[in-house]
């Protein structure tokens, strides 16, 4: 059966106050367009999973979808702070929840293996070990060494946007994966936002790049650019420009309301006809092309 | 020739990569890249590099868009963060981490999480990544800071994100981890311990600046017994970084803070999209 869905089929996968991981890490690939559905359709009470998050889990607390944050690290790099998060967090409005990234990976993979906890030799001496009840020190039973327990972490639902999937949901990243996949089996319900839906066919013949088989997934979305303004490589930069002007945008700003309101009146499609002119799309496709290793660049 | 700031602090952390094993990028730190990307092309060709996604890469142009893309361009193998990340970060592989946190103090402990009391923060910070575990397994572990002041080199953390747990050889060994040097490199001077019980020693301080300067500037105990003047970088290295690996100069925003920092990073993105515009004209007029 096809699990090809519209953007609006998130509306009913993802339920106010549902533990939602993000995938993508850093500026790079995270699942915009999602992102932006969850707000327009007034999601409440998320509990997001992020690893490396940025303007993601920014955009989301700034649109009052969240009740709290699991990450080991949300910031917008070189444009500064998630004031926005910062500004929750700081408020008490939304709960910080700072687990070390290492530690986040292990207890999604411990989810996706149906095994209640892992042990790893972690970050003894840092306080957010004894401050998290997700953590605990135990001792190796055949070694007698160290370790950090970590209670497996089990998302409702992923958002994770991908290169090429098929209607059966494998799913292809052909640049940056970060811990979609982790996230994938981790979670309950899995939703793809891909570039592109391609045949079968043109997944068995470039199986190898498959990082995310179809069992897993529960619906697919074809959303082009559907990671903007973040980047998605090899097929389009960061829109910086676009990230920059959101970063101007300050907590409390009456200019914000504005922007989550004009966010929440059009759609997808109307999103990318206003933000993304033929012109900004080729640019940021050329910025990803001129990308070069040392040895060709000029 | 002067040298800034920034290109000094490329040329010491590019020193502190060695020959062998695994460097893997962080989070976006223009400056730790550009260290890599420098002791890729000279003294340390069998490092393997990590950068997003992209297993074994060489080195690519600091572009402020582009480097992400040219990864992917250059590499053997591919990761996810879960199979790749765990078995580098835990199991020995990793060799180098750079960390610029906002505090660190004397015993080693860094933070990257709040400012202020634990209980009511007045500060979220962005939170450490992977830096926890990391400064705890890898072989040398460098922090950088761009603003050496009492503010970030404290008397005592706000927040212990992480620390580098056993520092001493024999302590690393008995607990089964890899001996190093834990290093600091900031816009002043060089520090460097190597000992639990001994405080951070002062190699070096950057030129211009006297010992006083930077004891003045740090908020813990400096053993300054053998300080000396930071030596300039190789020429060749300094030559490298800004024709070849970091025209732009992205590097500075490793350095720079606030306002200062989004009007630098500003030029840079107006200049890289105005050159990309530029090459749509040609490939359109060819």
């Amino acid at each position: 059966m096809s699990k090809l869905a519209p953007l609006s089929a998130i509306d009913d996968l993802v339920r106010d106050g549902d533990m939602v991981a993000l995938g993508g890490g850093w500026l790079a690939n995270h699942p915009m367009a999602a992102v932006r559905q969850l707000i327009r359709s007034g999601k409440k009470d998320l509990r997001l999973v992020s690893n490396i998050g940025s303007i993601d889990v920014d955009l989301l607390v700034a649109g009052d979808c969240v009740a709290e944050v699991h990450y080991s690290m949300v910031s917008l790099e070189a444009f500064g702070f998630a004031n926005h998060m910062r500004a929750g967090f700081e408020s008490g409005r939304v709960k910080a929840k700072e687990i070390p990234g290492l530690a986040m990976l292990i207890g999604l993979d411990a989810a996706g293996r149906g095994i209640p906890s892992i042990s790893y030799v972690g970050p003894f001496g840092s306080d957010l070990i004894d401050c998290n009840p997700d953590l605990k020190r135990v001792k190796c039973p055949f070694s007698d060494r160290d370790m950090i327990a970590v209670r497996a972490i089990k998302p409702d639902v992923a958002l994770l946007h991908v290169t090429r999937c098929d209607s059966d949901g494998n799913a292809q990243w052909h640049g940056t994966v970060a811990p979609d996949v982790v996230m994938g089996k981790a979670a309950k319900r899995v939703i793809i936002t891909c570039e592109e839906v391609v045949s079968r066919g043109e997944i068995v013949k470039t199986a190898a790049a498959t990082g995310l088989p179809g069992y897993y997934v529960e619906a697919v979305i074809e959303v082009p650019f559907g990671a903007h303004p973040c980047s998605h490589v090899p097929r389009y930069a960061m829109d910086a420009f676009n990230i920059w002007d959101y970063s101007e945008l300050k907590p409390g700003d009456p200019k914000l309301a504005d922007f989550i309101a004009r966010l929440r009146g059009e759609s997808e499609v109307e999103y990318r006809a206003r933000v993304l002119d033929r012109e900004t799309a080729q640019i940021l496709r050329t910025l990803a092309d001129l990308g070069r290793p040392l040895a060709e660049a000029a | 020739m002067k040298v800034e700031t920034h290109e000094l602090m490329v040329c010491l952390i590019a020193n502190e990569v060695r020959n062998h094993g695994v460097v893997v990028f962080g989070s976006y730190t223009p400056l730790a890249y550009s260290s890599y990307m420098l002791a890729k092309l000279t003294h340390a060709k069998d490092v393997t590099l990590i950068g997003y996604n992209a297993i074994d890469m060489s080195a690519v142009e600091m572009s402020y868009f582009g480097h992400e893309a040219a990864a992917y361009k250059c590499s053997t193998a591919r990761m996810d963060a879960l199979n790749e990340v765990n078995s580098i970060h835990l199991s020995h592989r990793g060799t180098v981490e750079c960390i610029s946190p906002a505090q660190i103090d004397g015993s080693g402990a860094f933070n990257t999480s709040i400012i202020g009391d634990p209980a009511q923060p007045k500060v979220y910070l962005p939170g450490q990544a992977g830096a926890s575990d990391v400064a705890q397994h890898y072989e040398r572990m460098v922090f950088y800071i761009g603003n050496h002041s009492t503010r970030t080199l404290v008397p005592k953390v706000d927040f212990v994100s992480g620390n580098r747990w056993k520092i001493s050889a024999t302590e690393r060994r008995k607990h089964g981890l890899v001996p190093g040097p834990y290093k600091v490199v900031t816009n002043m001077a060089v520090m460097d311990k190597d000992d639990e019980d001994r405080p951070f020693r002062l190699v070096s301080v950057h030129p211009g600046l006297s010992v006083e300067d930077v004891v003045s500037q740090t908020g813990f105990e400096l053993d300054t017994t053998d300080t000396i003047v930071t030596p300039d970088p190789d020429t060749v290295h300094l030559d490298l970084l800004r024709t070849r690996i970091d025209p732009r100069g992205t590097a500075k925003l490793g350095i720079l803070g606030g306002q200062e920092r989004r009007d630098y990073l500003r030029q840079i993105i107006e200049y890289e999209w105005q050159r990309a515009k530029d090459h749509l004209k040609l490939s359109a007029a060819a």
